[in-house]
């Protein structure tokens, strides 16, 4: 192993010395000579983080599959780790072969979260390759990014090479063989990046400009060779039952954030929950089968050895055979011992006898997110949920022999007022009604009501992309008047301080420009933002400040229906003119049908053979091609 | 029935602790297959023990599992499955199959052998040279740390042999469920007596190479062999 001995020396001082050292059931891979593309997928937060994120596994599993290439893995240190590393002058390291990133052909990072952007910019410097993509030389990694916030590229777009927009099993093989192309031929870095964005669902920033008006808004956005396509759409997986699917995971050593199966059972959702920016991007509704979850499921059992399966999605209970998956993975697992478990659940699912079946094998807290206090917002934010569903499945779940519920909400949602902050203490003590309700003898001990309340976010691709932000002073006003109206014997309150909402909200609508703040906050020493004891709120604001550009401008202000947004060159399947009337209908509240119930005409219907639920007539141009790209405009 | 295993902790993953290191083994046992057995209970586990736990920082040549099994299977076919079911980092050399009368490996041992590797040799040796005269004495005294504190013991009699050859030290240590003499033990009291300060950080790899027990005439014989 390359830098061995220095590292081993840093090991036997670090806390937590599994993070950095590797090594794991099913994580063996081939020699460095063995392939000829090497590939290093970053997680830009820690070990437990990454380690838990369905996406790296089927990516790296992907690679790896490939005789061509190999793939290998990067966390961001801890804090401790990074000192040591800087004394002992240790460049951040693959876990496999322990190689410096810059020494990967094409280095590769995860966008989850945008509170994860500083720690990019930190393993990029500490990997040895120019932070900046403008200061990189022919000799340096093609660096690449995906994930959830590549949907708005442009706030990290100064230090990104190439995006992939949309599912990265589709294209990201294709990125490679470019890469691997270049290395062959020895292309140059700029040739490289014009092959990659001609590539369906690649974006590179350096072949496109961005100008400003006198208010700081978009005044124009094109690419500035012909290479470059003016939109870049993002890529699809048609069929989930065809899509890579990775057989053998990694099995972490100590524990991670989740330490279990996770088994995807579908993707997007059909509800259209106006805040909900995942599910907007993921659509359309794609399920996976019955057939394939079942064998997938025993798959990972065997391979892994954990004891519980997790079913993922953005909405297992519309699962449309929920209750048959469920009976038959527990069938078959109850010998093996291997518990079934249901996140995300929503509580107009009809899951009773799912819940029954659960119980058997192991009795967690139910989780519910009503999102919003009042049927009025609950409206406005097009959450299909009311009192009387949450009741009775609260119900449900006491007799049930629950006796733990967690109730998640949001404040600061657009047009939010006093008597819906009120609302959620209303529910929250018609919850614990419930459970008084059921005889003594019959409800299980410890009533535990947990709310959570979240600081509402305007995200990209969503109804709310036009919306401000509450201010921190206000949302501080609000969380005081909740914790007032929460004191109810059996409820626990948790909420989170706004600030690092309030950065969220500033990165996930930036501009270009706020990549400069980017760079000066890490410059002063940010990073690990997303961890409590590491956000410096104060150095951020500084960093604006340094930049001469203004927060409120990004979380705070409304949008004009004309203005240029940074992320409107994206095609992510849903048009602008969908967002804009639902935003008009939730300024009504007004609400939107499930997409189960009739098309909504959301723009995913221009895509032929896609969406199960598009309404053929809605779609202007079919063509016989699967994914026909038909211009929007049509509709509204 | 039970199948004694012996596996390697490598130096990979020495840094794992000994709860993560179980926990592995367990998630090994249930990949392969093989017709383990469970407790019974709201939670149920596999019934699985191990001779000794092995520190965090440490690494193991042969350290023992002990599974129950639900069915007879060879110690071939367990030796087999449990290799294509463990990473190459905790891979099992041997297995043998006792009966479930066999006395628990953890009641058996008295023990451990160990390889203290010195990636200093200034330090390695002034450490070796103090090997004699340390031993030469009436006692020992160390600090050893326990969870009500840290208390001083005598490590002499808990000391079976100590000898250093170029930068390794070599060491039979006692091991026993009252009572046991770790290897830091043994470099504290080197430290000491070679006069080296306290703060001067000593770099070793320990590793433990052997647990022993011990047979009906008394002698110290490997614990799987027993």
């Amino acid at each position: 192993m390359i830098l061995s001995d220095r590292i081993e020396s840093m090991l036997e001082k670090v806390q937590k010395a599994p993070r950095y050292t590797g090594g794991e059931m099913n994580t063996s891979i081939k020699a460095w000579d063995e392939a000829p593309l090497h590939f290093v997928f970053c997680f830009p937060d820690t070990y437990e983080v990454g380690m838990s994120h369905l996406g790296m596994k089927i990516l790296t599993g992907l690679i790896n599959e490939q005789e061509w290439s190999l793939c290998e893995r990067c966390f961001m240190p801890w804090v401790d780790m990074i000192a040591l590393m800087k004394e002992n002058k240790v460049p951040l390291f693959s876990l496999e072969s322990r190689r410096p990133l810059k020494d990967f052909d094409i280095v590769g990072f995860t966008l989850m979260y945008e509170m994860s952007y500083s720690n990019v910019l930190a393993m990029l410097d500490m990997g040895g390759i120019p932070v900046e993509r403008r200061d990189r030389g022919e000799q340096d990694p093609i660096v690449v990014a995906g994930g959830g916030c590549a949907s708005n590229p442009e706030p990290i777009s100064d230090f990104i090479d190439a995006f992939m927009i949309g599912a990265g099993e589709e294209v990201m093989l294709e990125v490679n063989r470019v890469v691997l192309e270049r290395k062959e031929k020895g292309w140059s870095r700029e040739a490289c990046l014009k092959k990659l964005a001609q590539l369906e669902g690649v974006y590179v920033p350096s072949l496109y400009d961005a100008e400003y008006n006198q208010d700081g808004t978009l005044k124009d956005f094109r690419p500035n060779c012909p290479e470059a396509p003016a939109r870049v759409r993002k890529r699809f997986v048609d069929n989930l039952d065809k899509a890579f699917f990775p057989s053998k995971v990694a099995v972490p050593y100590t524990e991670v954030v989740f330490d279990r199966i996770t088994l995807e059972i579908m993707r997007g959702c059909t509800r259209g929950c106006r805040f909900c920016q995942a599910g907007m991007l993921y659509r359309p509704v794609r399920e996976r089968s019955l057939e394939t979850l079942v064998r997938q499921a025993e798959t990972l059992v065997d391979a892994t050895g954990y004891e519980e399966i997790s079913l993922s999605s953005l909405s297992s209970g519309d699962y449309s055979c929920l209750p048959e998956l469920i009976r038959e993975l527990m069938r078959r697992m109850k010998d093996r011992r291997v518990s079934i478990s249901l996140p995300s659940l929503r509580i107009d699912s009809v899951l009773k006898e799912s819940l029954e079946e659960t119980q058997q094998v192991k009795k967690s807290s139910l989780t519910f997110a009503p999102e919003a206090g009042t049927q009025r917002l609950r409206d406005v934010i097009n959450k299909g949920v009311t009192e009387e569903d949450l009741i009775e499945k609260a119900r449900d779940a006491f007799q049930g022999g629950w006796s733990s519920i967690k109730l998640y909400f949001m404040d600061g949602l657009p047009t939010e007022t006093t008597e819906d902050l009120d609302g959620i203490a209303d529910l929250a003590r018609k919850v614990v009604a419930e459970y008084f309700k059921v005889p003594k003898g019959d409800r299980a001990k410890g009533l535990r009501v947990t709310v959570s309340c979240s600081t509402f976010v305007p995200k990209p691709h969503t109804p709310f992309q036009w919306a401000a932000q509450d201010t921190i002073p206000v949302i501080n006003e609000k969380q005081e008047h909740l914790r007032e109206v929460l004191k109810i014997k059996g409820v626990t309150f948790n909420w989170h301080a706004p600030h690092l909402s309030y950065l969220e909200a500033c990165f996930s609508r930036g501009d270009r420009r706020i990549g400069r703040v980017l760079k000066r906050a890490w410059e002063r020493g940010c990073m690990l933002d997303g961890w409590n004891d590491q956000f410096k709120f104060d150095v951020w604001m500084a960093a604006f400040d340094d930049c001469g550009l203004d927060p409120a401008f990004y979380a705070n202000r409304v949008r004009r229906k004309e203005e240029l947004l940074p992320w409107d060159f994206l095609d992510c399947g849903i048009t602008k003119e969908f967002l804009w009337r639902e935003k008009e209908k939730s300024d009504r509240a007004e609400v939107t049908r499930d997409c189960r119930q009739g098309c909504n005409g959301c723009g995913i219907q221009r895509f032929a053979g896609l969406c199960a639920y598009a309404d053929p007539k809605r779609r202007n141009a079919p063509s016989p091609s699967l994914l026909p790209y038909v211009p929007e405009g049509d509709e509204c | 029935m039970r199948m004694l295993g012996v596996f390697q902790k490598s130096e990979r993953v020495r840094h794992i602790g000994h709860l993560d290191i179980q926990r592995a083994v367990q998630r090994g046992l249930r990949r392969s297959g093989l017709p383990v057995a469970y407790s019974n209970g709201f939670n149920p586990h596999i019934l699985v023990t191990f001779a000794s736990a092995l520190s965090t920082g440490a690494c193991g040549r042969r350290e023992i599992m002990d599974v129950k099994m639900a069915e007879e299977v060879s110690a071939e076919v367990f030796l087999n499955r449990m290799n294509l079911a463990m990473p190459p980092e905790m891979q099992l050399s041997e297995a043998r199959a006792v009966d479930d009368r066999h006395p628990a490996l953890m009641a058996s041992l008295r023990a451990g052998m160990y390889e203290m590797i010195l990636r200093d040799k200034d330090q390695a040796q002034k450490l070796i040279s103090s090997i004699e005269p340390m031993m030469g004495r009436e006692e020992i005294r160390v600090p050893r740390k326990t969870k009500s504190g840290i208390r001083e013991v005598d490590m002499k009699p808990l000391i079976f042999s100590l000898r250093g050859e170029e930068s390794t030290l070599f060491a039979t240590l006692m091991l026993t469920e009252r009572e046991s003499c770790k290897p830091a033990m043994i470099l504290d009291g080197l430290k000491k007596e070679a006069g080296i300060p306290e703060e001067e950080e000593i770099r070793t790899l320990i590793v433990r190479t052997q647990l022993l027990g011990e047979d009906l005439e008394g002698n110290l014989k490997p614990l799987e062999t027993l």
